[in-house]
C-alpha cells in the first residue's frame, strides 16, 4: 500500500462517502431507494477497478492504447446505430441488466492514446504535424459523441486537448491559431449544432432575467439551494429544495446543490477541498512521473477531473451556464464512476512506478 | 526493454503553472461558496422558505342576514377565487397574457389588477372570484408554469332577491389603505362593507379572516399544512325587514323611479326600504368591473343613489297633516275653524291657486285634509309665519336625520329666516311662506323622514327612530302635540280614502281599509289646461302618498315617492295600497317559486308570526 498515493486515496474515499450520503437524500426526494444503493455498488466496484489499474503497468497499457482507442470508436459507432433513444440522445447501450455509456469509457481510451502519441515526441515543443494528429485523435470520438448528441460529455474531452498541448508545449503563434480556431468552432456550433434550448441556456446565463422559468429556473433554484444551506446546512435528507423537488436533475447535474443545501458551507467546502486535493495530487503525480507518458496521462486525467469539478460547481453556484457536465464520482451513474476510477487507477500506476527502473 | 527517465524539466515547469491555476480555480469556487452560503445565507434561506411556504388568507364568510320571518335577505354561496402570490411571479406580462386568454377580465383590467397586487404587498391578492369551471381547470393544468396562481374555494355574497334589496344591502369593496392600517385583521383585497347594511353592521357581519400556511412542492402541490387559523364567520343578523312586503314593493314600483319606506309606527322597525332604479348587487359582491362601475356612475337616473334615505323631495300636500296637527295644538286653528275656498287666493299682491280651480267651498280642518285644499293651508301658513310653520315640521322630525343605522342619510331642509340669510344671503321672503304652506318651495324631505313623521301622527305622538335591527333604535321622543289634535288629523286622513271627496278615494274599494295623504310636488310651474300625461316625463310632478293601516291601531306606515309620477292618487297611492293589502289583506295564492326558496333557505332563526290585522274594520268615519 505504501506504493499507492495515500493522499489521493483518502480524498477519493471521502468523496465516495459524500456521494453515497448525497444519493440517499435524492433517493428519498425522488422516491427511488435504488439510487443510493446502486451508487454504493458502483463506487465499490469502481474502487476495485481502480486497484486493478493501479497495480497494472501504465506503460504496458499504453502499448495497447491504439487497440482500446479503436475499440472505443467502434462502440461509439454501435451506440449511434443501435442504442435506443433515451432523453433525446443515443448515449446508452443496454448490456444485460445494465446500460453502459461508451462515451465515458472512450474518454479514458482517448487519454491513453493521446498520451502514447505525445510521449513519442521527445522535443521541447510539439511540431505542427503532431499537433494535427493529436487534434484528430480527440476530434474523432468528440464528433461521434456530438452526434448522439451529448454536448455535456463531448465537452469533457476538450480538457484532454488542452492538457496535452500545454504539457507538450506550443509556440505562441500556435496558441493564437488554436484560440482563433476554437472561436470558429464555437461560432459554427452556434449556427449549426446547438439546439435552441442550449442557445437559450447560454443566453439566459448572460441575462438571467431572460427566461426565469426555463433555463433560468434551474439556476435560480440551484442557487437558492446552495445559499439557503448556510454555514451548517439543513441536515442530511432535510433540504427543502431537494426534498420538495425544486431542484432539477438533482441526482445528476445538480447533486452538488443537494449536498451544499443539506450540509452547508462546512460540508460543501470539505467536499470541494477533497476534490481540490484529488486534482492537485494528480498534477503532483504528473510532476513526479518518471516519463513523458506518465506525465501526460496524470495531467490529462487531472485536467479533465479539475475542469469537470470546476465547471459543474460553477454551474451549480450560478457562475457558469448549464452545460450538462456532471460532477465526477458524485453524480449518479455507473459508467461515469467507473471511467473516473479507471483514470485514477492509471494515475496511481504512474505514481507507483515513478522510481521503477524496469 | 529498458526505460530511461525523460528530461522533463520544461514539462514540469508547465505542470507547476497548471497546478497553480487549478488551485486558484478551487480558491475561487470556495470563495463563491462562502459568499452564497455564509455572507448571503440568510437571504437565500428566506427565498427557500418562500419557495415552500404559502400563506393563504381564508376569508370569513359574511354573516347571513335574515328578515323578520327568517327568510334569507343576504346569503352566501361557494365560489372559486383566484389568488396571486406576487413574489412567485417573475414575468407579470406573461401571467397577464395567460389570464387574459382565460377571459378572467379584459386585458387592461388584468394588467391593472396585477399591478395593484404587486404594489399593495407581498401577500397574496385576490385577482378574481367567481371563476368558471373551465377557468379553474385551465389554471390547475398550468400550475407548474404559473406557481404564482392559486385557485382557492371561498364564499361570496348571494342575493336571493337581486336588485330588490340592493340599496338596503349596500355594497362591498376592497378595504382601502386607511382601513388596512387601522385594522390589523384586514388583509389587502379583503372585502368590507362600503354602504348599506354591509357597512352599518360590518363589524358583526365581517367575521375574522383566518390563515392557512401550507408547504408546497416545486409543482405547487400541497404537501402538508403547517398551521391553520380557521376564519371566524360573521355573525348572523336578523333584521326587521319583511321580504314579502319588500317584494310587493318591488313589483308595485316596477318601471318607476322613486322610493318606498314602510315601517312599524309603534317602534320604528323598518319593513320595506326600496330605491328605484336599483343595481345588480352581484356587481359589488366581489371585485368590481371598472366598466360596470362607470356605467352605473354615468347613468343619469343615478341607480347607486339610495333615494329612500338620500333623495330630497318637496313633500307637497303630504306636509298638510303635519301642519294641521301643529296648528291645532298651537291654537292657530281649532277643529271648528272654517275657511272658504274659491279656487285661489291673493296674498301680498300675488295670486296663489288652489289645485281645484273651481274651489272647495267651505272647509274645516278635517275636510281640508280630505280634499287637500290649498287655500286653507295658504291662509294657515300666512297666519302662522315661517318660524311657526317650521317648528311644526321640526317637531315631527323633518329637517334632521332620522338616525336610521344605514350610512349616508340626508337631513332634509326646513327653511326659516336664519337659513335664508345663511344659505342665500338674503332675508326670508314672506311670499315663500305661502308656498311652504303646501309643501312646495325650499322645504325638502326624504322618504324615510315622511314615514317617521306619519308614524308620529298615528302612534299617539312618539317620534320613533327607524331601524333595521331590533333593539338598536333610541327611545322615541314624545311629540309635543295634543292627542285630540292628532285624532282630528287622523280622521282627516281616513277621509282621504273613505270620504266621498277624498283625494285617494279609489283606494276605498280595497278589502283592507287604509288611510293616508296624497301629495304632488311641482317640478316646474303648473301649466293651466295641460294634463300631466301630456307633459314630458322629466317635467311631470313627483307623486307622493303616505298611507297606513289598520286605521284604528296602525301597524304599518308606507311612504311612497314616485319621481315624475305625475299624479299622486293614480300612481303613488295604489303602490302604498298594494303593500298595505299584502300586509293585512287575505294571503295571496302561494307562489311555488317563493315556497321553494323558503324551503331551501335553511333553518330560519326564530320565525316571527306575520303581523295580522286586528280590528281594521271598525275605522271611525
Amino acid at each position: 500500500m505504501r506504493r499507492l498515493d495515500l493522499a489521493l486515496l483518502a480524498g477519493t474515499l471521502f468523496v465516495c462517502l459524500c456521494s453515497w450520503l448525497a444519493q440517499t437524500s435524492t433517493a428519498q426526494a425522488l422516491a427511488s431507494p435504488g439510487f443510493a444503493n446502486r451508487q454504493l455498488v458502483w463506487l465499490a466496484v469502481g474502487l476495485v477497478v481502480m486497484a486493478l489499474f493501479a497495480f497494472a503497468d501504465y506503460r504496458v497499457l499504453a502499448r495497447f492504447a491504439p487497440l482500446f482507442y479503436a475499440g472505443s470508436l467502434l462502440l461509439l459507432l454501435v451506440v449511434l446505430v443501435a442504442a435506443p433513444v433515451r432523453a433525446g440522445t443515443r448515449a446508452w447501450l443496454p448490456i444485460g441488466p445494465f446500460t453502459v455509456q461508451p462515451s465515458e469509457f472512450a474518454r479514458v481510451a482517448t487519454i491513453l492514446a493521446v498520451a502514447a502519441m505525445a510521449a513519442e515526441h521527445r522535443k521541447d515543443r510539439l511540431s505542427l504535424g503532431i499537433v494535427a494528429r493529436l487534434l484528430a485523435l480527440v476530434a474523432a470520438p468528440v464528433v461521434l459523441v456530438l452526434l448522439e448528441p451529448d454536448l455535456g460529455v463531448a465537452l469533457t474531452y476538450l480538457p484532454v486537448v488542452a492538457a496535452v498541448l500545454w504539457i507538450g508545449g506550443l509556440p505562441a503563434r500556435a496558441w493564437l491559431a488554436l484560440v482563433l480556431g476554437a472561436v470558429a468552432v464555437v461560432g459554427a456550433a452556434w449556427l449549426w449544432y446547438l439546439k435552441p434550448y442550449q442557445k437559450e441556456r447560454l443566453l439566459t446565463f448572460a441575462d438571467p432575467e431572460r427566461a426565469p422559468y426555463g433555463a433560468g429556473y434551474q439556476q435560480r433554484q440551484s442557487r437558492i439551494a446552495v445559499g439557503s444551506g448556510g454555514l451548517t446546512g439543513k441536515g442530511l435528507r432535510s433540504g427543502t429544495q431537494s426534498q420538495l423537488r425544486f431542484l432539477p436533475a438533482q441526482h445528476t447535474d445538480f447533486i452538488f446543490a443537494v449536498w451544499a443545501e443539506e450540509t452547508g458551507f462546512v460540508g460543501a467546502a470539505a467536499l470541494l477541498l477533497a476534490y481540490a486535493l484529488i486534482a492537485l495530487r494528480l498534477f503532483v503525480v504528473a510532476l513526479q512521473a518518471r516519463d513523458r507518458l506518465g506525465g501526460v496521462i496524470a495531467s490529462s486525467v487531472g485536467t479533465v477531473f479539475a475542469v469537470q469539478v470546476a465547471v459543474n460547481v460553477a454551474m451549480v453556484t450560478g457562475l457558469a451556464p448549464t452545460t450538462g457536465i456532471t460532477l465526477p464520482l458524485l453524480s449518479y451513474g455507473g459508467s461515469s464512476i467507473l471511467a473516473t476510477f479507471i483514470g485514477l487507477g492509471l494515475v496511481h500506476s504512474v505514481w507507483r512506478l515513478r522510481y521503477a527502473n524496469v | 526493454m529498458t526505460y530511461v527517465r525523460d528530461d522533463l524539466r520544461s514539462v514540469q515547469r508547465r505542470l507547476v503553472v497548471a497546478l497553480l491555476a487549478t488551485a486558484a480555480v478551487f480558491v475561487l469556487l470556495l470563495g463563491r461558496l462562502w459568499l452564497l452560503q455564509v455572507v448571503q445565507g440568510a437571504r437565500w434561506r428566506t427565498l427557500s422558505e418562500n419557495n415552500r411556504l404559502r400563506r393563504i388568507p381564508l376569508e370569513a364568510p359574511r354573516g347571513v342576514v335574515t328578515d323578520v320571518r327568517g327568510d334569507i335577505v343576504l346569503g352566501n354561496r361557494s365560489v372559486f377565487q383566484l389568488l396571486l402570490f406576487p413574489e412567485e411571479m417573475d414575468e407579470p406580462a406573461r401571467t397577464a397574457r395567460f389570464l387574459t386568454g382565460l377571459e378572467i377580465a379584459p386585458p387592461a383590467d388584468v394588467a391593472a389588477r396585477i399591478d395593484k397586487a404587486l404594489r399593495t404587498s407581498h401577500l397574496p391578492s385576490v385577482l378574481a372570484d367567481n371563476l368558471t369551471w373551465r377557468q379553474v381547470a385551465a389554471i390547475a393544468a398550468h400550475r407548474a408554469e404559473y406557481p404564482e396562481l392559486e385557485v382557492h374555494p371561498a364564499t361570496r355574497r348571494a342575493f336571493p332577491d337581486g336588485p330588490g334589496i340592493a340599496h338596503l344591502a349596500g355594497q362591498l369593496g376592497e378595504a382601502d389603505p386607511g382601513q388596512l392600517a387601522a385594522n390589523a385583521n384586514l388583509h389587502a383585497g379583503q372585502l368590507v362593507g362600503r354602504s348599506g347594511l354591509e357597512r352599518a353592521y360590518d363589524d358583526r357581519l365581517g367575521g375574522t379572516p383566518g390563515n392557512l400556511v401550507v408547504v408546497v412542492d416545486a409543482f405547487g402541490r400541497q404537501i402538508s399544512e403547517l398551521n391553520d387559523e380557521p376564519p371566524v364567520p360573521g355573525r348572523p343578523l336578523q333584521i326587521t325587514l319583511d321580504l314579502a312586503l319588500q317584494r310587493e314593493a318591488v313589483a308595485a314600483m316596477a318601471g318607476q323611479v322613486g322610493a318606498v319606506v314602510a315601517l312599524d309606527p309603534r317602534d320604528g322597525a323598518v319593513r320595506v326600504l326600496l330605491s328605484q332604479p336599483a343595481f345588480d348587487p352581484e356587481l359589488f359582491a366581489g371585485h368590481l368591473e371598472p366598466a360596470a362601475w362607470r356605467e352605473l356612475v354615468g347613468d343619469p337616473l343615478k341607480p347607486l343613489h339610495n333615494r329612500a334615505l338620500q333623495a330630497l323631495y318637496p313633500p307637497g300636500s303630504t306636509i298638510k297633516p303635519i301642519y294641521a296637527a301643529g296648528a291645532l295644538d298651537d291654537g292657530v286653528r281649532t277643529a271648528a275653524s272654517r275657511d272658504f275656498c274659491r279656487g285661489g287666493v291673493t296674498i301680498y299682491g300675488h295670486p296663489y291657486r288652489c289645485w281645484l280651480g273651481g274651489g272647495h267651498g267651505g272647509v274645516d280642518i278635517e275636510r281640508a285634509i280630505e280634499v287637500s285644499c290649498d287655500t286653507f293651508f295658504y291662509h294657515l301658513a300666512r297666519d302662522a309665519g315661517i318660524d311657526q310653520v317650521g317648528s311644526w315640521a321640526r317637531e315631527f322630525g323633518l329637517g334632521q336625520a332620522t338616525g336610521i343605522e344605514l350610512p349616508g342619510e340626508s337631513s332634509g331642509l326646513v327653511p326659516d329666516d336664519a337659513w335664508s340669510r345663511r344659505a342665500r344671503g338674503q332675508p326670508w321672503y314672506g311670499g315663500e311662506t305661502i308656498s311652504v304652506g303646501i309643501g312646495q318651495g325650499p322645504i325638502l324631505v326624504t322618504p324615510v323622514q315622511l314615514a317617521v313623521a306619519y308614524a308620529a301622527l298615528v302612534n299617539g305622538g312618539r317620534l320613533v327612530r327607524p331601524h333595521l335591527v331590533a333593539g338598536t333604535g333610541a327611545a322615541p321622543r314624545p311629540v309635543d302635540v295634543d292627542p285630540i289634535a292628532l285624532a282630528a288629523v287622523r280622521r282627516g286622513m281616513e277621509r282621504v280614502v273613505t270620504g266621498e271627496s277624498g283625494t285617494a278615494r279609489r283606494q276605498a274599494s280595497l278589502p283592507v281599509v287604509i288611510a293616508g295623504k296624497t301629495g304632488t310636488s311641482q317640478v316646474v310651474r303648473k301649466q293651466e289646461g295641460v294634463r300631466w300625461q301630456e307633459l314630458p316625463w322629466e317635467q311631470r310632478h313627483h307623486a307622493l302618498f303616505v298611507g297606513y293601516a289598520p286605521v284604528a291601531a296602525p301597524e304599518l306606515v308606507v311612504a311612497v315617492v314616485v319621481e315624475h309620477g305625475g299624479d299622486a292618487a293614480s300612481v303613488a297611492a295604489p303602490i302604498a295600497g298594494r303593500i298595505l293589502q299584502r300586509a293585512f289583506g287575505p294571503p295571496p295564492e302561494p307562489d311555488p317559486a317563493v315556497v321553494a326558496n323558503a324551503a331551501s333557505a335553511g333553518p330560519p332563526a326564530a320565525p316571527t308570526p306575520r303581523p295580522r290585522p286586528n280590528g281594521s274594520g271598525d275605522a271611525a268615519p
